[in-house]
């Protein structure tokens, strides 16, 4: 027999309190940000942040000879790269009772939850235009018989070949070797960005390559989603690294792997305007003054500005289902 | 009480496909009226539509026309109203079962159920087996921009009518063919291509699978693998400058996926997309890459346009979609993300003939809100 419960039946007290300091927020690993130069246009500079870069002049490999003539004389030249500012932003509203009446500091916490989806946005937009802008290299060394396929060392071997063969720089110096057991020596390199699904497939490349980065000779230089390297490429780990579900050939997962070298990419910011935090206060939100809002706001351009030096590196997954 | 309500009105001209309306914020309500139609009277007209968010995306409420200046109430259960939140590159539709893939310069696809694209959509295919070695695995996964012949069928503009291609027939394949539509393909433009043919000469002629969305004095990159043949428009260091990379200049723009670059390829190897289908695991795609431009002015205005046009995207023809940014330089890297709602030409249940979005020339004026309130 259902029970009602009114005022004159409830049931029995429980005692609570609140567990100081909030839960921590799952939150990915922003690793696009990371590979980006960094460029602040001038406040009331214009939309548009255009770069610029010279073509090199032929070298001169012939002689001058004896004639007393000059050579013809080059025309320097230089290539155009135009990006435009769009602008980004969200905010909450709160009402003023939530303010006065809970415990756990309302305005802190959403405030911070701003701030990080601020963050987020900043590197998801790089990482789509990543998607769109930079071109793309199937990996084909893996044995999945798909396309792309699952990593083979040969990709890694392959796609850092391609960017040294453009010139690209890389971002990182080597580390020596030390006297350390099962540690050895990593090779300068490109910063490869990668999904945390296919950390599985990278341990499985152990000892074929790859090597993770505890056994580097010495980590302290390692970034903190470094998840290790092989041969020329350093392999950065997120959750928000971009996957089409059944995207592959085969209808199997298809990861965009972004190896970069550095200035491929570029972030475009506005000088006073980078990222804005703003607080309304409930006096201006009617007659009753019930509502603060809070909110964010940034603009933000993208440009790859050295094409050559950035490449996606396309593959699927050997390992089984991530749940 | 509409503080932080959203109220957004506006007109468009219907041109018989689905039309999208960019917003600054996503509705859970759109209604509008169709002028042409209610001024007309005429059977199968559709002169209003109601949607609400707890409907479902794809549904809408209308009135229409069952006999001439005689309305009726019905519904549309597909292809209605719909709300959209374009910012995220990765968002593809779901699944849908391929019938038939034709050998054909334009290959013709067939789905088992109706597609729902219209024509300027981009899809991937695949599983695309005939047998364990045969059909079109080689074109798996590269994206196309679809012209719809037909409620189940499209074209991509690739030409499986080649030595190495064997058509698709799910009756009597070993796989399940299937293609998924990739909601916003050019969120961000200009920006990566795959190339489906080269035409080499004193200028080189280049068709894409999709819409490349380039300008003239857009500067150009290739990316061309080995098997496909024209790899010395690849920008790879020049020889003759070394560390150099070699690029191209769009010197006309034909079509939504055709342009004409200043190199001179007539020496050049012949492109081939003739590629078997056992090469196919681990085969990379022929790429053509923006990497720049030579213009400094946005886009003209023209007649009826905006005082200063936004830089415009175009999925197929001569249709320009919009970007909801400021004027920018022509060629340079734009943000297209938005969000808004779209009204299909899906058509009411009790009556086929009777379609959502009107005729083409028919005056649509529409309003959009997002409450304050919306209960439960």
């Amino acid at each position: 027999m259902n029970q009602i419960t009114n005022t004159g039946n409830l049931g029995p007290m429980i005692l609570q309190s609140l567990a100081p300091g909030m839960l921590y927020t799952p939150t990915a690993s922003m690793n696009y940000i990371t590979i980006a130069d960094k460029v602040a246009m001038p406040a009331h500079g214009g939309t548009t942040c255009r770069f610029m870069r010279p073509r090199a002049l032929k070298p001169p490999t012939v002689q001058l000879g004896n004639s007393g003539i000059d050579p013809p004389a080059q025309v320097p030249q230089r290539d155009v790269i135009d990006a435009q500012v769009a602008f980004f932003g969200t905010g909450c509203i709160i009402n003023e009772q939530v303010i006065l009446q809970d415990q756990e500091g309302v305005l802190a916490w959403v405030s911070e939850r701003l701030a990080v989806s601020m963050r987020q946005a900043e590197d998801l937009i790089l990482r789509d235009y990543i998607i769109s802008a930079a071109s793309q290299i199937n990996a084909g060394g893996g044995s999945n018989g798909d396309n792309p396929t699952n990593f083979g060392t040969s990709d890694f071997s392959l796609v850092a070949t391609t960017l040294d063969c453009n010139n690209a720089f890389k971002f990182v110096s080597g580390i020596e070797g030390t006297p350390k057991i099962g540690t050895g020596p990593v090779r300068s390199g490109y910063f490869m960005l990668s999904s945390t699904e296919l950390q599985t497939d990278f341990d499985a490349l152990t000892g074929q390559g790859f090597k993770n980065q505890w056994d580097y000779s010495n980590n302290a230089s390692a970034l903190i989603t470094e998840y290790g390297s092989v041969f020329n490429i350093r392999i950065l780990t997120s959750s928000e690294a971009p996957v089409i579900r059944g995207g592959s050939a085969n209808g199997n997962d298809l990861y965009y792997n972004t190896v970069a070298g550095k200035q491929a990419l570029t972030h475009v910011k506005q000088t006073g305007m980078s990222m804005k935090m703003i607080y309304r206060d409930p006096y201006y939100s009617g007659m009753l003054a019930q509502n603060c809002t809070l909110a964010i706001k940034f603009p933000q351009g993208q440009a790859l500005t050295q094409d050559t030096a950035i490449r996606n590196l396309m593959s699927t997954r050997k390992s089984g289902f991530i749940f | 009480m509409a503080e932080y309500s959203r109220l957004a009105k506006g007109k468009f001209t219907s041109t018989g496909q689905a039309q999208v309306v960019n917003l600054p914020f996503r509705p859970d309500y759109v209604e509008f009226i169709n002028y042409s139609a209610a001024a007309s009277g005429a059977d199968n007209g559709v002169p209003k539509a109601y949607w609400d968010f707890n409907m479902g995306q794809g549904f809408a409420v209308i009135d229409r026309f069952q006999a001439a200046n005689q309305l009726t109430m019905d519904t549309v259960d597909l292809l209605g109203i719909t709300t959209f939140e374009a910012g995220n590159l990765t968002q593809y539709g779901a699944a849908l079962a391929i019938s038939t893939v034709t050998k054909a310069a334009a290959a013709v696809v067939t789905s088992v159920s109706n597609h729902g694209l219209k024509s300027g959509d981009v899809v991937i295919m695949n599983n695309l087996y005939q047998t364990a070695v045969t059909c079109m695995q080689q074109i798996a996964g590269m994206p196309f921009t679809v012209t719809v012949t037909g409620d189940t069928t499209f074209t991509i503009p690739w030409n499986t009518n080649q030595s190495a291609y064997t058509a698709y027939d799910t009756a009597t394949s070993t796989e399940d063919a299937f293609f998924k539509k990739v909601l916003y393909p050019y969120l961000y433009f200009p920006g990566v291509n795959f190339i489906s043919a080269i035409t080499t000469g004193t200028t080189t002629t280049i068709d894409t699978t999709t819409a490349h969305n380039f300008v003239v004095g857009q500067e150009v990159a290739f990316r061309v693998p080995t098997q496909y043949g024209t790899v010395e428009l690849n920008s790879l260091p020049n020889q003759t400058i070394p560390g150099s990379p070699i690029y191209g200049y769009v010197i006309a723009v034909t079509d939504y996926n055709t342009v004409i670059v200043n190199v001179d390829s007539t020496a050049y190897t012949a492109f081939d997309s003739n590629q078997s289908f056992t090469s196919f695991v681990g085969l990379s795609f022929p790429q053509i890459v923006a990497v720049g431009d030579i213009n400094t002015g946005g886009v003209q205005i023209s007649s009826g346009s905006a005082l200063y046009p936004p830089p415009y995207s175009i999925p197929i023809g001569t249709t320009r979609v919009n970007t909801i940014n400021g004027p920018a330089i022509q060629g340079a890297y734009v943000n297209n993300t938005a969000q808004g709602f779209v009204i299909g030409a899906g058509v009411a249940e009790g009556d086929a003939s009777a379609i959502l979005v009107g005729a083409a020339s028919d005056v649509i004026y529409w309003r959009a809100y997002l409450h304050d309130i919306s209960l439960p």
